[in-house]
């Protein structure tokens, strides 16, 4: 059979040719795990404050700390992420038929006691939970002993969540990728495979601050929709832009480090968030006028063009490229 | 091993005259594949059932999905949409046999079945100016001439199946009228995906519509011995609102939607790329290489598992639940919820995995 050795022959090839890259090893060890840990303690901080008493507005401040926290880990959409939709269940936007708010509402008229304890606060639809559960009680500041019990019971909820989170990347997740088919593991199989998954993470978070962050509240020219934006009540769709930017830059640069230069990603990133800094817009409310739109709309093109000199510029240092499959669509 | 067999093949042939080769003469595959090489050439597979290949014939542009003939070593392999050609190949030698052009004003649209007796062959098809879609016959027991053509009674058709033990073509009328030119969708708002049985002779016996749910794209099919079809659906509305991408329908019956395990409502990211039943039709899966995804389903449409792997697409029946196939190159088993890699090569597969042992 003269295809045999062929078949078989990438498994050796790929042993045999393993390079010291810092890549995958410096995006794990020095930007997720650290900042999955920085989640989680923010979190914490959040339930601390809503254990000690039933001042709504002592948790904002908060409450946005641990949104910025979440900013920078939000993107690795992957294993512990996806495990039950727990990624979901922390933030759930955009949620385009706003079922977090309607079954919100129907928690707080039916104050079903089975909810305001750890074990049925996870029992909860993931709409209601996580950070837009906890920013509805927050920032509409429902009065009441169920409320505060509800907020309370989610932000304990949140907590868990972010530990669960941490737990599974430190306890076999990142060692799938670092030590990539080792032990069993099929998800991935090669380096190539590992690379290949964070520079997918990378891309998609562009993709998500373009389409979904700036896309929402976009629309059309025609049909512009401001009240799509995402945290409008916490006034930081603009910041939430900006720090996840941020954060994509620190994994750009994981993501490259020891294997070249990549200026033209760089500059693109440089490009995009000067413009977010002078754009004086934090909800986007702007979408609605001609020249302030403008500006919201030359952002957007300016993450989508740190989509483009990323896709060239690490795909190529990383020798990878988006999915032969997912790209072609049929 | 195999051109051995060709050689002694050809010398007993030539003494009897009697030129009729069969899947044995190509390996015995269990699978169709297409593939992208790693020098961005094209090619197309057979594989057996242990992932290794049985066959390997060059494909002159990137393929989609491939049909085999029943009972002749003849497989046709579909370019890529908008399809400007299909190729008849000799899965033995690798001799193109007919290279099949669609008529003017037509593209195919990367899939096609044949007769049960193995005479005709059914290309799915477009109109290119607005996408009507139609179904082009060809002759396969006399160099695949054209035949002629009739309605897939729908806009943009995507698979076509034949159902076993029956002559009723089933068609996934995916309803999105593109771009001549290039895949540009030009109808998302008002578009009207339908799953059509079509008589050979092109008349509507039956048709599936889930009108609250328009904006799903019916574009891939399997098929039970008994007749069960499941389909596989494409979301064109907002990826953030979770919509079932599985669908299972038997002529006369209303149709099932499958919901997902909860917390995987979004994992496909609304893009179901194949679709196919285990042996025996105990379960039915669907694959996202957008979402990286597998989900299983019970007969009845029930959740049962979901496993993560990139860019996997190719799905088809295993020996005890499903094979699966990869753009990283993997030729895996998926049994139980459970993924063991059969082969891995440093090659893309392409978008489907064809079983050449279903009715």
């Amino acid at each position: 059979m003269r295809f045999l050795p062929f078949f078989l022959s990438l498994t050796l090839a790929g042993l045999a040719a393993l390079p010291l890259r810092a890549d995958v090893p410096e995006a794990v060890n020095k930007v997720i795990l650290p900042d999955l840990a920085a989640f989680t303690q923010a979190t914490e901080g959040l339930a601390r404050t809503a254990s000690q008493g039933c001042d709504a507005q002592a948790l904002k401040a908060p409450w946005n700390a641990a949104f910025d926290a979440w900013l920078k880990v939000q993107h690795f959409r992957m294993g512990p992420f996806e495990e039950g939709g727990r990624g979901l269940a922390i933030a759930f936007w955009p949620d385009p038929k706003a079922t977090g708010a309607r079954q919100m509402r129907a928690l707080l008229a039916a104050q079903d006691p089975q909810f305001v304890t750890p074990e049925g606060a996870a029992r909860l639809s993931i709409a209601a939970r996580g950070l837009y559960g906890l920013s509805t009680l927050i920032w509409q500041a429902p009065q009441g002993d169920y409320a505060c019990k509800l907020r309370a019971a989610l932000a304990d909820n949140l907590v868990r969540m972010a530990q669960a989170m941490e737990d599974g990347w430190r306890g076999g997740f990142a060692e799938q990728l670092l030590d990539p088919g080792a032990d069993g593991h099929t998800l991935y199989l090669t380096q190539d495979e590992a690379r290949q998954a964070l520079f997918t993470q990378l891309i998609a978070g562009l993709e998500f601050n373009a389409d979904q962050r700036l896309g929402r509240p976009l629309g059309s020219f025609d049909h512009p929709r401001p009240n799509r934006a995402e945290a409008i009540a916490e006034g930081r769709s603009l910041r939430n832009v900006t720090l996840s930017l941020r954060a994509l830059k620190t994994l750009s640069d994981a993501l490259a480090q020891g294997l070249g230069a990549t200026p033209q990603t760089d500059a693109a990133f440089a490009h995009a968030l000067q413009l977010a800094g002078d754009l004086d817009d934090p909800v986007f409310a702007g979408v609605e006028t001609p020249a302030s739109r403008l500006r919201i709309e030359i952002l957007q093109q300016a993450v989508r063009d740190i989509r483009a000199k990323a896709t060239g510029e690490i795909g190529a240092l990383l020798g990878v490229s988006t999915g032969f499959n997912s790209a072609d669509g049929d | 091993m195999v051109m051995q067999r060709r050689r002694f093949l050809g010398a007993a042939l030539a003494a009897s005259a009697v030129p009729t080769l069969s899947w044995a003469d190509a390996g015995n595959p269990a699978y169709l594949a297409a593939a992208k090489e790693p020098d961005g050439s094209y090619a197309l597979y057979g594989l057996g059932a242990d992932g290794q290949p049985r066959f390997r014939q060059p494909l002159p542009g990137r393929g989609h999905a491939a049909t085999a003939h029943p009972a002749r070593p003849e497989a046709v392999a579909f370019a890529r949409r908008p399809g400007t050609f299909a190729l008849v190949l000799d899965c033995v030698d690798g001799r193109v046999l007919a290279r099949l052009t669609p008529p003017q004003g037509r593209q195919f649209n990367g899939h096609g079945a044949y007769s049960g007796d193995g005479r005709v062959l059914y290309t799915s098809e477009v109109v290119a100016e607005g996408s009507k879609g139609m179904i082009g016959l060809w002759d396969a027991a006399r160099g695949y001439r054209r035949l002629g053509e009739i309605e897939s009674h729908g806009i943009g058709p995507h698979e076509i199946r034949r159902l076993p033990g029956s002559e009723v073509l089933v068609v996934a009328n995916g309803g999105i009228e593109t771009d001549p030119q290039d895949r540009t969708p030009l109808n998302l708002d008002r578009m009207r995906p339908n799953l059509a049985y079509v008589s050979p002779e092109g008349q509507l016996l039956d048709q599936v519509e889930l009108p609250e749910l328009r904006q799903n794209s019916i574009r891939h099919l399997a098929v039970r011995a008994d007749g069960q079809v499941a389909f596989a659906m494409q979301w064109q509305g907002d990826l953030f609102e979770p919509v079932p991408l599985l669908g299972l329908h038997r002529r006369g019956a209303l149709p099932v939607l499958a919901q997902p395990l909860p917390g995987e409502e979004l994992a496909m990211k609304g893009y179901a790329g194949s679709v196919a039943f285990a042996p025996g039709g105990q379960n039915v899966a669907i694959t996202s290489p957008r979402g990286g995804r597998v989900q299983g389903f019970g007969p009845d449409g029930t959740a049962l598992w979901s496993v993560a792997r990139a860019d996997i697409c190719g799905l088809g029946p295993g020996r005890a639940g499903f094979v699966a196939t990869d753009g990283q190159g993997v030729v895996a088993s998926l049994e139980g919820g459970a993924l063991r890699v059969l082969t891995h090569a440093p090659l893309a597969w392409d978008n489907h995995l064809v079983a050449l042992t279903q009715g």
